[in-house]
């Protein structure tokens, strides 16, 4: 059975337009987007990566129907996000990151349960649908308490608690983890596994590469409304030109030895770091090209120097993608 | 695979109507409008009026009662609203399958609710402090213009709720309106000792009418607004039909609206 996509996003466009002053307004337009085409397949989970002020939570806002576009359409579980949002909410969950968005004087348990009832949570099914949750994200000890004594974190869970409670087919999740504490952390990304396990759609917005690169299938990377590039991690590391990355560490070079660096066979891509008297270049360098001995030859007044080789990170192709649109 | 679900307005309505109540139970800041304003309402009043006939009495008990009843069904419909925005649960909220309007009419029962308290604690502490039974020249109609009263009240309260998902400045617009609610609709001072320019801004109140009416009907040889009992039935039940009619269909495009803006999340 063929399962239409996910998400199937079309030249979506946002701006806002803001008013600063109360007297002599001035009317300042943002353009959030700026033709965003996003397909998502159904049970995946994608990463979704950018600078602040990218657009990443004005899209998720958009595809779970709190925001309107201002050009293009997509499509969220074969329906119309505009059109048919009411048909879609029940199907769909969003978890804003962040303190905000819970009814501080009542228990967690209060809280599930007037959401439960605004999203169609039978009533029968309700109270253990409730428990069911509360366990899942840590908080069944803590249920009946008053939400205005929740840490950070705890609130956190209970936003993942809300988003899920009425089983929905697809998740927006943006910036899950933002301030959680490392075993926090871990535990919620072993939440998102499971819930993809069970058939869930999600796209995921953060800023922690690793946990992008531990959950995501493929990711798109946002910048200033534009998506920059989409693939998976390993379609990325070829984009940004080799799965290498050799980093090469002394007390300063000259320019005419770093353009030597440059040009040495199979170096995609080269950048220069201070780090205190040291200078460090950094080269993406593809599978079986440079060796160190390459390298030391190439620059034979530094017999000191450390070259030291790791597997490129998805920290070091996205700064390579941010860095090239920014240019 | 998809589960089943079930949410239906009645059940919106439901759900908000009981966390207004145990919102209210938790916040002891609500003791003060709901049960402490209305004793000193009901103090103030009486002391005003110390020395008149039977009827003044019953003059101060409405206007004292409705100025707590105001507080509590109104003030209290747009607070929860104001609140939301400022919980940031208006986004969750909002984008449940439910319109949000069942949301503010669960509140605002509860919000009548309570103002009914409100109003019945202003009238046993002036009955308590004139010491005699406070007369009451037609209970029947009394009654009915009573509950009619609540439901103008009410549907006041629904537009400024709706101001509030609108904008985070509804709080301005509400503080404008509480004001010539006081002083315009006669709730202390009959309004003819009023300016003038008072009354126009409390003639768009559906309460100012209803009240007017109430002590008509009350009150005998009262002479509130001049087109009499009947003018002020009439322009009563219009006036909450045009608050109840723009409620209706402002809610939907406020949320249409608030979507397009993307301000929802402003506080
Ligand atoms: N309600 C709003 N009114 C005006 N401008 C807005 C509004 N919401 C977002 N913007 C602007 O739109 C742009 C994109 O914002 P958005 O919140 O989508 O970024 P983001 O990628 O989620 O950033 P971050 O990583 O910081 O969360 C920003 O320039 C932001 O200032
Ligand atoms: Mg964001």
């Amino acid at each position: 059975m063929l399962r239409p996509p996910a998400v199937k996003a079309k030249g979506l466009t946002r701006h806002f337009e803001s008013r600063k002053g109360f007297f002599f307004s001035e009317l300042t337009r943002t353009e959030a987007l700026r033709g965003v085409d996003l397909e998502v397949a159904p049970g995946e989970i994608f990463g979704l990566l950018g600078p602040n002020g990218a657009g990443k939570t004005t899209l998720t806002k958009i595809l779970s129907t709190l925001l309107l576009p201002s050009g293009g359409r997509a499509e969220v579980l074969g329906l119309d996000v505009t059109r048919e949002a009411l048909r879609l909410r029940p199907r769909i969950g969003l978890v804003l990151g962040g303190e905000r968005g819970l009814y501080n004087r009542v228990s967690a348990r209060e809280n599930l349960r007037y959401f439960a009832d605004l999203y169609g949570v039978p009533p029968e099914k309700r109270a253990a649908r409730i428990d069911e949750v509360l366990t899942w994200v840590g908080l069944a000890d803590a249920g009946d308490r008053r939400v205005e004594e929740f840490s950070r974190g705890m609130k956190q869970k209970l936003h993942l608690a809300r988003g899920i409670l009425h089983e929905p087919e697809m998740l927006f999740l943006d910036e899950p983890t933002i301030g959680l504490d490392p075993k926090s952390a871990r535990e919620t990304r072993k939440l998102v596994r499971s819930l993809v396990a069970n058939g869930v759609t999600i796209l995921l917005t953060t800023h922690y590469m690793f946990e992008a690169e531990e959950l995501c299938q493929r990711i798109a990377v946002l910048s200033r409304g534009k998506i920059v590039a989409r693939d998976t991690i390993a379609g990325l590391r070829r984009l940004v030109g080799g799965d290498r990355t050799i980093e090469v560490e002394d007390y300063g070079f000259e320019d005419l030895e770093v353009a030597r660096l440059r040009r040495l066979p199979g170096v995609s891509r080269l950048f220069t770091e201070e780090f205190g008297p040291r200078l460090r270049c950094t080269l993406r360098v593809g599978t079986g090209e440079l060796t160190e001995a390459q390298i030391r030859a190439a620059l034979p007044g530094h017999a000191e120097m450390t070259v030291r080789e790791r597997r490129t990170a998805l920290e070091d192709i996205y700064l390579d993608l941010v860095e090239e649109e920014a240019k | 695979m998809a589960a089943v679900r079930s949410f239906s307005r009645r059940r919106s309505l439901l759900a908000s109507l009981r966390l207004a109540v145990l919102t209210f139970l938790a916040d002891p800041q609500w003791l003060v409008p709901s049960l402490i304003a209305p004793v000193i309402f009901g103090l103030v009043s009486y002391e005003l009026f110390l020395g008149s006939s039977p009827w003044f009495v019953l003059y101060a008990i409405l206007g004292a009662g409705m100025m707590s009843m105001w507080g509590q069904t109104l003030y209290g419909s747009g607070w929860a609203t104001g609140q939301d925005r400022n919980l940031g649960t208006l986004e969750p909220t909002l984008s449940a399958p439910t319109p949000y309007l069942y949301v503010v009419l669960g509140r605002i029962i509860w919000n009548t609710v309570s103002g009914l308290l409100g109003g019945a604690i202003v009238f046993v502490v002036v009955a308590l402090s004139y010491g005699k039974p406070v007369p009451l020249s037609n209970p029947l109609g009394f009654a009915l213009l009573f509950v009619f009263v609540i439901v103008s009240l009410a549907a006041v309260g629904i537009v400024f709720s709706a101001a509030y998902v609108y904008t985070r400045y509804a709080g301005f617009i509400q503080n404008v309106g509480e004001f010539a609610f006081y002083v315009g609709t006669g709730c202390m001072f009959p309004v003819a000792l009023l300016p003038f320019w008072s009354n126009p801004i409390s003639l768009l109140f559906p309460p100012t009418w209803a009240l007017d009416a109430l002590r008509y009907v009350a009150i005998p040889g009262y002479h509130g607004l001049s087109w009499g009992l009947w003018g002020d039935l009439v322009g009563a039940v219009a006036l909450t039909a045009v608050y109840l009619a723009i409620a209706g269909t402002v809610f939907s495009r406020v949320e249409r609206h608030v979507l397009e803006v993307g301000n929802l999340g402003d506080y």
